[in-house]
């Protein structure tokens, strides 16, 4: 009896080995990245309110504490979540209650997707077996991260719309045609990027920076395209509903399309617009910063000018990680403080802003980087 | 007096209307904030008040919560006179007289202050011809849950068993006309 259980086992693990190994390796790599990212983005909520209380003079939270310990308001994200767990689930009595209930659910999956693309290193080599260090990697992956980054703004739509709420309703529509808009000024401020790299892979994207202007600039996107980020970091800023474009939450006096929704179907929101800033944080250090790429660190070691150490390829793999990691911290917290900075636009100059300022701009850097390029 | 800022309603000029070099200009205000609230915490005038207090200034520090002082026989230093009650400018303080058999004859049955509209001003202090209720005790009222509870349950309310106490280490004071004669009583009665 054992006998047989052990060899129908072996027998699938000879059989079936490389695709166990694979489903081994992406629930791992799934695991690993997608709780870094919620870690991260629940420090980005305690980031956003000590950021901004040092920036206008205040101490900011620091009273949540564990037998007394506070730790400069470390607990706050465990608080807050306690709390909104808590309190009390209220559904309206006219609202559409299928469509209430997946509208936090269709931003949150969405979003969560699009990190999927998102390469976070090169590869490891583990006894042989490579591990790439990117959950999907196809040649389409930008198309498919923009075509699906889009699909998040049904959820404030749908959202405003089942709330059966005239706030709610105004604060959908508004949210509808401001993401709309700048959706298509994401989607052609990162044409040029495809055009220089001539991939439409993440991946090669982030390995094609890896090169150096006379060995001593690292060739990454900002250097090449300056406009273009400049136009994507708007784009997004104002796509992801933050301060200079946020007439749609208008947190301070309008409130928007989620007025009718408490609890966590409230928190689902908020968070999906925390992820959703460490997404464009990841995008932009893909496109604009080098990805995971270590300055003047190559396959082989450390290499400077005529300089070159050779280092162990396990160690370069945690350091590009490393430094990816530490990228999107910083970019996150950069993010964080054009809040804080920038008073908000009227609603017409939003979109004035975006339809005669930013797209012709942006469609003149697509003819001018074609241009450089036929040259 | 009033200031006039006069508001500079200018066009912008071209670099201006560009945006960017504006921005860079919001940054450095905002940075330079962040960064010296980050490296200097202590310049933060916040103060996190049940750890941290502010000194009180001048005189006002001397006037404390009330208590009631009380005689070496152990009855208080009260003749329940109602001088403080009537002078209480904010009425908070509320008294109903009792009688005794002793020599001293009145005494306060009921004795209450309702801290929670107690204006401090120090007034039932001045007003009392025996020395009787002073504010010295050095605790700072405030901060409750319930203003009509008492005040040892979270409230702000202050009875007779709260209010008659003399400070740790303090004799029974021997001051006032009425507290000499029940003193004298007190003597007379340990003596004999």
């Amino acid at each position: 009896m054992m006998d047989s259980v052990y060899g129908f086992i072996s027998n699938i693990w000879l059989n079936y080995k490389y695709q166990l190994l694979f489903s081994a390796e992406t629930f791992l790599k799934v695991f690993i990245f997608i709780n870094g990212i919620m870690a991260l983005t629940a420090l980005l909520t305690l980031g956003e309110r000590k950021i901004s209380a040092l920036m206008q003079d205040r101490v900011g939270p620091n009273r949540a504490s564990i037998f007394g310990f506070a730790f400069w308001g470390l607990f706050h994200p465990i608080a807050d979540g306690i709390k909104l767990l808590t309190k009390e689930d209220f559904v309206g009595d006219r609202v559409n209650k299928f469509l209430f209930t997946i509208a936090p659910i269709i931003g949150m999956t969405a979003i969560l997707t699009c990190f999927a693309f998102i390469p976070f290193g090169n590869y490891i080599d583990l006894f042989g077996y490579k591990i790439k260090l990117q959950i999907v990697d196809i040649d389409s992956s930008i198309f498919l991260l923009l075509a699906i980054s889009s699909m998040a703004i049904y959820s404030p739509f749908l959202g405003g719309y089942s709330s059966a709420n005239n706030f709610a309703i105004l604060g959908a529509i508004r949210a509808a045609a401001q993401m709309i808009s700048y959706e298509i000024v994401i989607g052609i401020s990162l044409i040029p990027m495809i055009m220089i790299y001539s991939s439409g892979s993440l991946q090669d994207i982030a390995l094609k920076q890896g090169d150096l202007f006379m060995g001593l600039i690292p060739k990454w996107g900002i250097f090449l395209q300056p406009l273009s980020f400049l136009i994507f970091l708007t784009a997004a800023t104002a796509e992801n509903k933050r301060t200079p474009f946020d007439v749609v939450e208008g947190e301070s006096e309008i409130i928007g399309f989620f007025i009718e929704y408490s609890s966590m179907r409230f928190a689902a929101f908020m968070f999906t617009e925390y992820v959703e800033l460490v997404l464009i944080s990841m995008i932009a250090i893909t496109f604009f910063f080098g990805g995971w790429q270590v300055p003047f660190v190559n396959e082989a070691g450390i290499s400077i000018l005529n300089l070159a150490i050779p280092l162990n390829h396990i160690l370069i793999s945690l350091m590009q990680m490393a430094i990816f990691a530490f990228k999107v911290a910083v970019f996150s917290a950069l993010l964080l403080t054009i809040r804080w900075t920038l008073p908000r636009f009227r609603f017409d100059q939003i979109m004035s802003f975006c339809w005669q300022f930013l797209l012709p701009i942006a469609l003149f850097n697509v003819l001018l980087t074609a241009l450089f390029l036929m040259r | 007096m009033i200031r006039i800022k006069k508001v500079d309603n200018r066009e912008l000029n071209i670099l201006e209307k560009i945006y960017i070099i504006e921005i860079f200009k919001g940054f450095m205000v905002t940075f330079k904030h962040l960064f010296r609230n980050l490296f200097h915490p202590s310049k933060i005038i916040t103060i996190s008040y049940p750890e941290e207090r502010i000194p009180i200034e001048g005189n006002a520090g001397k006037r404390t919560m009330h208590r009631i002082k009380i005689r070496a026989d152990g009855t208080p230093k009260c003749v329940a006179c109602m001088l403080c009650a009537t002078i209480c400018p904010a009425k908070c303080i509320h008294i109903e007289a009792g009688e005794s058999d002793k020599k001293i004859e009145k005494y306060p049955e009921i004795f209450d202050i309702d801290i929670s509209r107690c204006i401090m001003c120090g007034l039932c202090v001045e007003a009392c011809p025996e020395d009787a209720i002073a504010m010295d005790t050095g605790v700072i009222p405030g901060g409750a849950y319930d203003r009509y509870k008492n005040i040892k349950r979270d409230g702000l309310y202050m009875t007779k068993e709260e209010l008659f106490r003399n400070l740790i280490g303090e004799s029974p004071s021997r001051k006032g006309a009425a507290n000499r004669l029940a003193n004298e009583e007190f003597d007379l009665e340990k003596n004999k």
